[in-house]
């Protein structure tokens, strides 16, 4: 399954929902970042049950507010 | 407003020639009023440059002094101006910088009890959030979603920042995208509170590029979208964000019909 | 020709002469004319050919013979 996160490509051996793609991708913060699939925003009760196929687009958008919580440590 | 005065014409003279703008376009922004909410370092390059533009009223709400930690980026205060009130050192910038400008200034941090009087004193057009905290941000959003006054977010941090533009009925809030305040007892590490200080002139200039394509009627906003930047890997991305049906403010069934005050941050780097 | 209006932009320089016409014609109607008395040089050589650029009509220049022209320009409906 290859699948774009915030614009670049990703690629993994089979379907993963969405929090098991937040670990893959080491995401920074999983419990505060709000999650688009697709341009639609996806409720974090949904996480665990919405799986991704190929050609999906993830967006991780980020609190980013300085000096408090951070976005992506990279 | 009256006839644009000989040096009105020199001083604006690259705004003027400008199809979008013109004459009819400066006296819009000779007549605007927008209210910048924080003077670090998003607001402070902000409101330098609408001071040049000749945006005729400039709101400046902060409550601090300036401090020397602030000098490395918050660039409308000087190295004379430390210990001196924000307001009070930001309104000595704008006045040398251009007499046509009306500073106005707000000693104060905003709260649910000033924040819909602070913006009701001009009744400003465009409200920019200049703040460097959680609990501000989701007041000002609130506040500007209940008063149908349009406004620029940003938030900067390290080498990335990110911006968007919120107008009544017309895009999403800052509440479509992120529902919740993160909690309060996430306090930052020291290193969590780094900032190149040219960030906040990128994203701060941008909110005021925002406020002046608001009050010209020209070009797109950054309504409906987040952009966000990497200094490091000088990359801009523009996300296209939708209105959030179950936004809990602007949503089809709010359950935020008031402002309330959130909780403050324990940690003092947070400026 | 009669005009409606007349500005004297020989006491600035470019842009400003070009910047000040600009201003002028904005409170013109579409289809009034406005008469422009303009210096030699820069200014008779650029200001004419921008105010095309504008989508304006330039009806007629004269040379005035004292090292000043005067430019009939007829407003037409951009700005």
């Amino acid at each position: 399954m290859i699948v774009k996160v915030n614009g670049e490509n990703f690629s993994a051996e089979k379907s993963l929902n969405i929090d098991e793609l937040l670990a893959a991708v080491k995401a920074d913060q999983p419990e505060y970042v709000t999650v688009q699939l697709n341009g639609e925003f996806v409720e974090r009760a949904d996480f665990p049950k919405t799986f991704l196929k190929d050609g999906d687009e993830i967006e991780f958008l980020y609190f980013m507010g300085g000096g408090q919580l951070v976005a992506t440590d990279k | 407003m009256s006839q644009l005065t000989n040096e009105q014409l020199e001083r604006y003279s690259r705004h003027i020639i400008l199809e979008q703008v013109g004459g009819k376009g400066q006296k819009k922004i000779l007549s605007a009023k927008v209210l910048i909410i924080g003077t670090g370092g998003l607001g402070a390059p902000a409101a330098m440059y609408l001071a040049a533009a000749g945006v005729g009223h400039i709101g400046l709400v902060d409550f601090d002094t300036v401090d020397l930690s602030n000098l490395q980026r918050q660039i409308i205060h000087l190295t004379n101006d430390v210990g001196k009130a924000k307001t009070q050192s930001g309104r000595e910038t704008i006045n040398a910088m251009n007499p046509d400008v009306q500073v106005h200034a707000y000693d104060e941090q905003v709260t649910a009890a000033n924040i819909r009087d602070i913006i009701g004193d001009l009744d400003y057009d465009f409200i920019i959030d200049g703040t460097d905290n959680f609990p501000a941000k989701f007041l000002i959003n609130d506040a500007c979603v209940l008063m149908r006054k349009p406004f620029s977010h940003a938030g900067i941090i390290r080498f990335q920042g990110q911006t968007m533009t919120y107008v009544p009925d017309k895009s999403p809030c800052y509440r479509c995208v992120f529902p919740k305040m993160p909690p309060k007892d996430a306090v930052p590490t020291c290193r969590q509170a780094g900032v190149l200080g040219v960030m906040g002139g990128v994203i701060g200039t941008i909110q005021a590029t925002e406020a002046l394509k608001f009050v010209l009627g020209i070009g797109e906003l950054l309504t409906g979208y987040l952009l966000t930047y990497d200094a490091l890997t000088m990359t801009f991305r523009k996300i296209k964000i939708p209105r959030n049906r179950r936004c809990n403010i602007c949503g089809e069934q709010p359950t935020i019909t008031e402002l309330f005050d959130y909780e403050q941050p324990t940690c003092s780097f947070g400026r | 020709m009669k005009s409606d209006a007349f500005l004297d932009i020989t006491d600035v320089v470019c842009p400003i002469t070009f910047v000040k016409t600009k201003v002028a014609l904005e409170d013109l109607d579409d289809g009034q004319i406005l008469e422009l008395r303009l210096n030699d040089g820069e200014p008779v050589q650029n200001v004419p050919r921008s105010l095309k650029d504008e989508g304006h009509k330039v009806l007629t220049l004269e040379d005035n013979g004292d090292g000043t022209f005067t430019l009939w320009i007829e407003k037409a409906g951009l700005s």
